[in-house]
């Protein structure tokens, strides 16, 4: 058994992605055609090794419970162990809101879940963010440098410096400044996946509730300056975390770059996702496609450009898809034309329908919509 | 219980390594999967499959039974091979009656009402159900699955000849002079208790060749057993050969051939690989084709099914072919007519396979698994390539 344990928070809303996060978690949001981000943090975990794994969700997770099942496409359906998913048990935070404030109030949600589990180290990491994390090697890292805390950060700046953190690392990998969401970023990108002890984890845990820090950032990171011994593992491959639409949008885009899909998809390293039984894609006489990701099932007979189908997404003759994204079960009706749109699962664009976003502000139809 | 021991030596190369059940089909699937589908489609929650020849991938394949939902506590799926008995006395399947003969214990375990028994080697949907229904209503002692097959093709299956109520009388493997033409599709229901008597009949009479359609179906019209024939109209396949196995993969190009892979109401499922969405480059012209996850398609696809990891570079041409898992067609090859085994690659400016000269010496060309065509180099109509074959320089 490896000594390591996952954690992965998956509770947080997030408005800034709109339509997107309406009914679901932002952790179960469809990217990369027939993945959702979860599937990276997941398989990142099991890639790396790890048995035992803890999803922390808190509202709107019926999707992501959907999708995650009882975790067997990831391996994770074990006697012993395996995926177990933690909704806000008998949380009777200090705070009465109702919702998590940060992850130290999340972690003490399931305070009893931390205290049963059955490895030394445990690795914190966070459901949207989709990289493929070398989490074995980081491991690696941590027990030899000997550090408290290794946390997994990128050289490449990623995006709103108000919502992400910072470190400065000597060149012996040690950090010796952490920002914690500044105006202006310095330094690498915190990936928001860190590497500890499990005694640790519960010794921060009850002191950043003795003193009602609901904040990983505030209660960890800034404290643990001077106190504890943290450390950087730079990770120089593709990582994006998706924040808002625009971001979304954008990072998905991102994904019709090989060099991207290349660190993304790796042979060893294989990001599994819920299996759901299609067919092929089928394209008929008069298709065409180009520049594009498409999942399985579809079955396209008009143009598609520039864009990333899920499974199942359906384009009839004549129809132009330009841009867009689409996710699972669209169908574009004959003739219709989308451009920088992006259509969640199940709508319906009728026929000779227009619809046009920008790539700066992409138009988005949320689930189920007839247009 | 499935029959998946055979060779399928009419598929040559392509059962080279593999049991025929598991050779690729359809983009996504293996033959296996249309039978497993259509038993869980059909309620169906235990299965047995007999395996012999070549049974390593099937087995890896079929696994736990997952991707079928056959991964059940009580019942499931289970790998039957032959194996020795006690007193040295086991021995390999010696004919498709024989395979379930030495699995009688197994069968007694569970002890069920009826058996059905299938092959591994036709593409088509069944509600096995509706078949179940019919084989009680008659009260048979078995039920033959017929579908009708032009009268002048008649001569090439068995023949069952039946009378107004659709019961058999009569069957005749191969005719010269069919009756009828109610093809048996080798796909039998029995009552247990019936079958299990005439497996021991049938094993203890040393010069029966232990088959089904040789031996216990004509003992048992001989006995005045009450035989039904179930008729089954719709798409259906026997793909034993290269020819045939070809077709039946193009038919997979059009709904209207008569086989819907997209119907949610019955799905095929299948043990998928974790690969990304396939990419189309900017280049990409793929038309009338099917094609599958992790492939990267640079060149043009006309009327071709490509399975899972293929790739088609820029330049490359593949017309009316089917290239399995992990494929790679170099730059500039042409590859036509032609099925291409897992991890086969062609070579830059290779051309494979021609069109249909409509001559007798034309026919699809095949490339056997992990064989390497060189670059520049020339493989003819109906060539079965089982070597790599060297590059010339262009």
């Amino acid at each position: 058994m490896n000594d390591l344990h996952g954690i992965i928070f998956a509770y947080r809303q997030n408005p800034d992605l709109r339509e997107l996060a309406q009914r679901r978690n932002t952790c179960s949001i469809p990217y990369g055609g027939r993945y959702r981000l979860v599937d990276f943090a997941l398989s990142n975990l099991v890639n790396a090794g790890v048995s035992d794994v803890g999803l922390i969700v808190h509202t709107s997770y019926q999707s992501l419970l959907d999708h995650v099942g009882s975790g067997k496409d990831w391996d994770l359906s074990r006697k012993h162990g395996g995926l177990r998913i933690l909704p806000p048990f008998g949380f009777s935070g200090k705070h009465q809101s109702g919702h998590y404030r940060g992850r130290m109030d999340a972690l003490a949600g399931v305070y009893s879940y931390l205290q049963n589990i059955r490895q030394d180290h445990v690795v914190l990491t966070s459901g949207d963010l989709a990289a493929n994390l070398p989490i074995a090697e980081a491991f690696e890292q941590h027990l030899q440098s000997g550090a408290d805390i290794t946390a997994l950060c990128t050289p490449v700046s990623q995006a709103d410096p108000r919502m992400t953190n910072y470190f400065t690392l000597d060149s012996g990998g040690a950090v010796t400044d952490i920002l914690v969401s500044p105006p202006v970023p310095k330094g690498d990108t915190s990936l928001e996946t860190y590497i500890l002890s499990k005694a640790l984890l519960l010794n921060l845990v009850d002191r950043c509730a003795a003193h009602d820090i609901p904040s990983f950032s505030q209660g960890v990171l800034l404290a643990a300056r001077g106190r504890l011994k943290l450390r950087g593992y730079r990770f120089d491959g593709y990582a994006a975390r998706i924040q808002s639409v625009a971001d979304y949008f954008q990072r998905s885009m991102e994904l019709l770059d090989p060099q991207v899909r290349a660190s993304l998809f790796r042979p060893g390293r294989p990001i599994k996702t819920k299996d759901q039984s299609n067919p092929s894609t089928y394209y008929g006489p008069e298709a065409r496609s180009a520049n594009s990701l498409i999942s399985d099932g579809c079955i396209i007979e008009g143009t598609v450009v520039n864009s990333i189908l899920s499974r199942g997404v359906r384009v009839e003759k004549g129809a132009r898809v330009e841009n867009c994204i689409l996710m699972q079960r669209t169908s574009i009706q004959s003739d219709a034309v989308l451009r920088y749109a992006i259509t969640d699962k199940n709508v319906r664009v009728c026929p000779g329908r227009m619809l046009m976003g920008h790539g700066t502000y992409p138009l988005v139809i949320a689930k189920n919509e007839i247009v | 219980m499935l029959l998946a021991g055979g060779q399928g030596s009419r598929l040559m190369a392509l059962t080279r390594k593999v049991a025929k059940p598991a050779v690729p089909f359809g983009g996504k699937y293996r033959i296996i999967d249309f039978p497993l589908s259509n038993c869980v489609n059909s309620g169906i929650d235990t299965v047995g499959v007999l395996t012999q020849y070549q049974p390593l991938e099937l087995n890896a394949y079929i696994g736990n039974g997952q991707p079928w939902d056959l991964d059940r506590s009580d019942g499931g799926v289970h790998i039957l091979p032959p194996y020795v008995q006690e007193g040295d006395k086991g021995t390999w399947y010696k004919g498709t009656a024989n395979a379930i003969y030495q699995n009688l214990s197994f069968l007694e375990q569970y002890d069920p009402e009826y058996v059905l028994i299938l092959s591994g080697d036709h593409i088509y949907k069944m509600d096995y159900s509706e078949m179940l229904l019919h084989h009680r209503q008659t009260k048979a002692a078995c039920t033959i699955s017929v579908m009708e097959v032009p009268m002048a093709e008649a001569s090439r299956f068995g023949i069952m000849n039946v009378d107004e109520n659709d019961r058999i009388y009569e069957f005749e493997e191969k005719p010269k002079k069919p009756r009828s033409n109610l093809a048996s599709m080798g796909i039998y229901i029995f009552t247990w208790s019936k079958l299990r008597e005439y497996l021991i009949a049938d094993e203890a009479d040393e010069k029966s060749a232990n088959d089904f359609g040789k031996n216990i179906i004509p003992a048992m019209l001989d006995a005045g057993e009450t035989m039904s024939a179930y008729r089954f109209s719709g798409y259906w396949k026997d793909v034993g050969t290269i020819d045939s196995l070809w077709d039946a993969n193009m038919d997979m190009l059009s709904a209207d051939g008569g086989f819907n892979l997209y119907d949610p109401d019955w799905p095929i499922y299948a043990r998928a690989a974790a690969q990304p969405p396939h990419f189309t480059g900017a280049n990409a012209e793929i038309t009338h084709s099917i094609v599958t996850s992790g492939c990267g398609i640079y060149g043009k696809v006309e009327n071709s099914v490509l399975f899972h990891s293929v790739t088609v570079e820029e330049g490359a041409q593949v017309r009316y072919s089917i290239l399995m898992p992990g494929t790679v067609v170099k730059a500039g090859a042409v590859v036509e007519y032609t099925i291409v085994a897992e991890r086969g690659s062609i070579g830059a400016g290779a051309h494979v396979g021609s069109a249909p000269t409509g001559g007798e010496d034309w026919g699809i060309t095949v490339v056997a698994q992990e064989v390497r065509v060189g670059s520049g180099s020339l493989v003819p109509a109906k060539a079965m390539v089982t070597r790599n074959v060297k590059g010339v320089k262009i």
